[in-house]
Formats: C-alpha cells, structure tokens, sequence
C-alpha cells in the first residue's frame, strides 16, 4: 500500500510537470492555432536564464525565478511579434514548420549563451520529508503538485469567470467573429504566448532538480504534453490537463509495476491504440469540416 | 512536336548522375579534399530520406518527424543482418528497407486514421520509442558504444570501398529520383495533387483519401529505410545519438528550404543544411550551434516569405529581369 501511495504520489508531481507543459500548448492551439512544437525549448531556454541569474549572479531562487518568469514573458511576445503574426496566411501545417525552426533556433543560441556544461538548479525547498501512510514524498514535491494544481485552478477561475477568459474563449472558438464583437484578438494571442511561457518556465524549474539544466531538459516534459494534448482532445482547455495527470501515472504505474525500462514505451503504444478507437481525444468531439 | 533533347527530364538525371560521378576524379587529382566525399556522399543519403519526406509533406501536407527513427531503424537492421548473421548485402536490404517500411504503415494506419496534424505527434511518440530501442536494445544495437558495419559486397564477390562505394550512392540516389519523378507524375501524384487542392472535392471524385495518405507515408518510410541502409555501410557505424530529432528537423528543413515538390529543391535544400556548413565554416566557433541557428532561421523565412523554396530563386530572378525588359 506504502509503496503504492509513493509511486502515485510521485506520478502527481511529473503529472503536474505534464499538465503545465499541456497547458502551455493548448492556449496556444486555442488562441492562434498553431501546435507549438517549440514549447519545451522555450522553457528550456528561460529555465536556463534562471539558472545564470542564481549561479553567476547569485540572486536568492525566489528572485531568479521572478526573472526568468519576466523573461519567459518576453521571449513569448516576442516570439508572437516577430514570427507567428506574419504567419497568419500561412497554412497549418506551414505553422507547425515555424515552430519547428524555432526549436532549432533556440537550441542553437543557448549554448552560444550559457555554455556547453550542464547546470545545476537546486529545489526551491531544499529539505523535509512527509509520511503519509508510509509512503514519502519531500515538500518540495509536495509543493509541486498543490502549486501547480493551485495555477491550474487559477487559470481556469480566470478562463470561466472573468471578462479576460471571456476574450480569450471567444478568440478560441472563433477569431474572425471575436474581432467582429469587439475583442482585440491580437493582444489575447499575444497574452496567450506570455502566458504558455510562463508556464513553461515554472514546469523548467521544477523538472530542474530531478536532472541538470541541460539542453534536453525539457525533451521529455515536451513529448509528454504533446501526447497528452492529442489524449485529452484539441477541442477544451481542461482535456489535455486530465489527459496530462493520466499520463503521468500510467507512466509511472508501468515503469513501476511492469518494467523500468520499457514502461514509458509500453505507454505510448496504448495512448495510439487508444487513439484508434476515440480519434479525438477523452473528451474531444468531431470536428465538422465545411467545405 | 519537336522536344529538345536536353530537355528531357530522364536524361537530366542520368547528367546529373555522370556529373556527380566525376567529383572523386578531381579529388585524385587533387583539387579537392578526399575527406570531402564522405561529405558529399552522406549528403546524397541524406538527400534520399529527404525527398520520401518531401513526397509526404509536399504532396500531401503531412509532417513526419520519425524521419531520423527510421532511417536508424533500418541501419541497425542493416548492421545487424550482415554483421551479426552474416547474410548477403542484397538480401539484407531488402529486409531492412522491408521491415521499417511496415511498421512505419502500422503506424500511418494508427495515426493517418485520425487526422492528419496528429500523425506529427505520433510520429514524435514513435520517435521515442525507437530512440529508447537503440539504446537499451543490446544484442541488437550494441547500446550507447554503437554499431559498426562494413563496405558492402555486390553480387558476392564484388567488394566496394570508399569511391566505389560512393557511385553505388549516386546511382541509387539517381535512381529513386527517376522513380519519384514518375510517382509524382503518374497517377499516385495526380491524386496527392488533387488532395492537397480539396481533401472534400478528391474524395468526391473517388481519391481514397486515407489510401493515398498511407502510401504516401509508406514511401517516406521506405526511402528514410533505403538511406539508413547506405549510412550504416558507407559511414560504417551507427550511434543511437545519431538518430535524435535534430536530424529529423534538419530534414525537414532540407525540403522546406530547398522547395517542397521539387527534386532538385530536395537535393538543393540537403547541400544548404548538410554539405554547406560541413564544407564551408567548419572553422568557425560554434559552427555546429550557428549552423542550427542559421537553417532554423532559414525555414522561418522561407515558409513565410517564399514558401515555393530556393530551387525556385532563380527562375523568378530571371523573371524579375525580363519582366523588366517588356516595361521598356
């Protein structure tokens, strides 16, 4: 049962890793339509810049990951500003293309920038442990997976209740006509970027510790939030969260219970499997294309 | 009708062929660098795998970023058959180009049944599976010290060595572009053509869109198979590094730069992103990072600034100037 409790508990805290990476690319889809292939990289990329900030300047943690948030911001905007508004005529496919070049261009800068060596970013609480029925987790996981349940949360308060979410799903299911009722498209899209970079950022951060800030650091995280998002269906915000959390205990259940190599393979084999028989996701529907 | 000779398109291979075939004459004779034939034989492999992506995404608008995983898939399998047990290169490639093939139609079934922005992330998934297999697979992948393999032997007793090795990859890159020329122009390209205009009006003039879809993946499959096979017994080892997805992206980046539905563009866009850094700014600092920076650049600009490619470059220079002339 102990180990039962840990291997779940565990799961929630890559599982929230997932859901944040998920998040992040699903805004995007939904905003400006386009599937952001260069999600991991991006956060990769500020993750490091907080890395710098804590090792070379020696800024306490807090502050660092302040400014890499600051940076995530900017570079997301940027992004928005300078490549994928132009895209606009472009067909989807052709959008995936940018963001493909986007991951080279990254991953080309940042060891021009950072160097080549791998960092080391040291958890946020760095000691203490919770037994809960036997079972272990530290308070930095712990912290982990209510913060970023408590974003999540906050992200769909604002999406559902407030006039902001408004725009932004009215952007979502349908930008000509959002423009038509007034709403500035082109400043939800680029919150949207803001937004899935910041994000990104906080799953970098996070996911830090469990290795070194390297240039795959969010290699992983990145397929993961894809697969997740195909799981939880491109049609609502909250399907690719749910589809995150499922993969990130099935991963574990199946490294752990079935094989410590394969498990994460064996995962992927039933996530196609169970794409043939739901094309569209746990809780997608059909899109109707109209000619 | 009268067609000029030199305008035939067959012939322009075969003279491209002859032309290709002619580099390691100069290296003898010293006007080149020998080193410079592995350069230019890995980007004519390169070249192979990427006009089957081009086939795919070009024609049909589909994104495969499992390229690299099965190019590696079919270099272990080639590796591992003549290698390990010891079967001739022939048979051996037809089994290593065979066996991807079928499971990247296992896969197209999968994901192409869905829609067709998912096959990208299955593709990607596939892609960690395959990367995860060359890794940990031992007995057949020899794990992270890599695999070697030898210069192939035609025929039994024909044994090939670096040039020779070399005019065998011309001539079977010559030869799968005779081939994709007539795929594109026979009625599998009319199809795909018809496709990318309207998936609805296709299917309505009886184009089985999920078909045409899977050959098309099937082929991208197969040549990527065809290029792995060459680039396990032409560089003769093979690491799982080799096969991430950064090779992937460059491919893409091959067709996309060098212009989609053009086989000279394919063989344009690989010496850009392949041979041209490896040629040419070797000597910079951070060559292999720059030249990243530069292709990802390079696509960026292409698709949104001139989304038919750099083949096209300079027939519309051309056009520029004469347009020009008319004015006058």
């Amino acid at each position: 049962m102990g180990t039962f409790l840990q291997v779940i508990l565990r799961s929630l805290e890559t599982g929230s890793l997932y859901a944040l990476g998920a998040l992040g690319i699903i805004i995007i889809f939904r905003t400006s339509n386009v599937t952001n292939f260069s999600h991991g990289v991006v956060a990769m990329f500020n993750t490091f810049v907080v890395t710098y900030f804590f090792m070379n300047w020696g800024l306490p943690l807090g502050v660092a990951i302040l400014l890499g948030i600051i940076s995530a911001i900017i570079v997301g905007i940027l992004i928005d500003l300078v490549v994928i508004r132009h895209t606009k005529k472009v067909s989807e496919m052709g959008k995936q293309i940018v963001t493909l070049g986007l991951i080279m261009v990254v991953l080309g800068i940042t060891p021009v920038l950072f160097g080549v060596d791998p960092l080391r970013l040291p958890k946020l609480i760095e000691q203490g442990n919770l037994s809960i029925l036997g079972a272990d987790i530290s308070y930095n996981g712990l912290f982990n997976i209510v913060f970023g349940i408590l974003i999540m949360v906050g992200l769909f308060y604002v999406l559902q209740k407030t006039k902001i979410g408004l725009a932004i799903r009215a952007t979502a299911s349908n930008e000509h006509t959002a423009k038509l009722m007034g709403v500035p498209t082109e400043t939800v899209t680029l919150g949207a970027w803001a937004v899935a970079g910041a994000l990104g950022v906080i799953s970098g951060v996070m996911a830090a510790p469990m290795t070194s800030v390297t240039l795959n650091l969010m290699d992983e995280i990145q397929v993961n939030a894809l697969v997740a998002v195909v799981l939880g269906g491109f049609q609502t915000f909250y399907g690719p969260v749910i589809g995150a959390y499922i993969i990130g205990v099935g991963r574990n259940l199946l490294l752990y219970y079935v094989s410590s190599v394969w498990g994460g393979q064996i995962l992927y084999i039933l996530i196609l499997v169970f794409l043939v028989f739901r094309p569209y996701g746990l809780v997608g529907k059909k899109i109707v294309k109209k000619v | 009708m009268k067609t000029k000779l030199y305008k035939n398109p067959y012939l322009q291979f075969v003279l491209l062929g002859i032309l290709l075939a002619l580099i390691p004459i100069l290296a003898n004779a010293g006007l080149i660098k020998v080193s410079h034939i592995t350069t230019l034989g890995g980007t004519f492999i390169f070249a192979i795998a990427a006009l089957g992506l081009n086939l795919l995404l070009g024609y049909s608008g589909l994104i495969s970023l499992g390229t690299a995983g099965f190019m590696g898939l079919a270099a272990y399998f080639s590796a591992y058959f003549t290698v390990d047990l010891g079967l001739p290169f022939e048979l051996a490639l037809i089994l290593s180009v065979v066996i991807p093939t079928l499971l990247g139609i296992l896969v197209g079934l999968v994901s192409l049944k869905i829609e067709g922005i998912y096959l990208a992330i299955a593709t990607l998934a596939v892609a960690e599976v395959m990367k995860k297999t060359f890794e940990e697979f031992d007995f057949f992948t020899n794990g992270f010290s890599g695999k070697t393999a030898d210069y192939p032997t035609l025929l039994g007793f024909f044994t090939l060595d670096r040039t020779t090795m070399y005019y065998f990859i011309v001539a079977v890159m010559i030869v799968i572009m005779i081939l994709t020329y007539n795929l594109v122009n026979g009625r599998l390209g009319r199809a795909l053509n018809a496709m990318r205009g309207s998936e609805a009006a296709s299917q309505a003039m009886g184009v089985n869109l999920l078909k045409h879809k899977l050959v098309a993946f099937a082929l991208a499959t197969a040549y990527a198979s065809v290029a792995g096979v060459l680039y396990v017994h032409f560089i003769r080892y093979s690491y799982p590094t080799v096969w991430n997805m950064g090779l992937s992206l460059n491919f893409l980046a091959m067709i996309v730069i060098g212009g989609l539905r053009s086989i000279y563009g394919t063989l344009l866009g690989t010496f850009i992103v392949f041979a041209v850094p490896d040629l040419f700014l070797k000597q910079l600092p951070y060559f292999d990072q720059l030249s990243y920076v530069l292709n990802g650049v390079l696509i960026i600009l292409v698709i949104i600034f001139y989304p038919n490619g750099l083949i096209f470059a300079g027939r519309d220079i051309k056009k520029l100037f004469t347009k020009k002339k008319e004015v006058k």
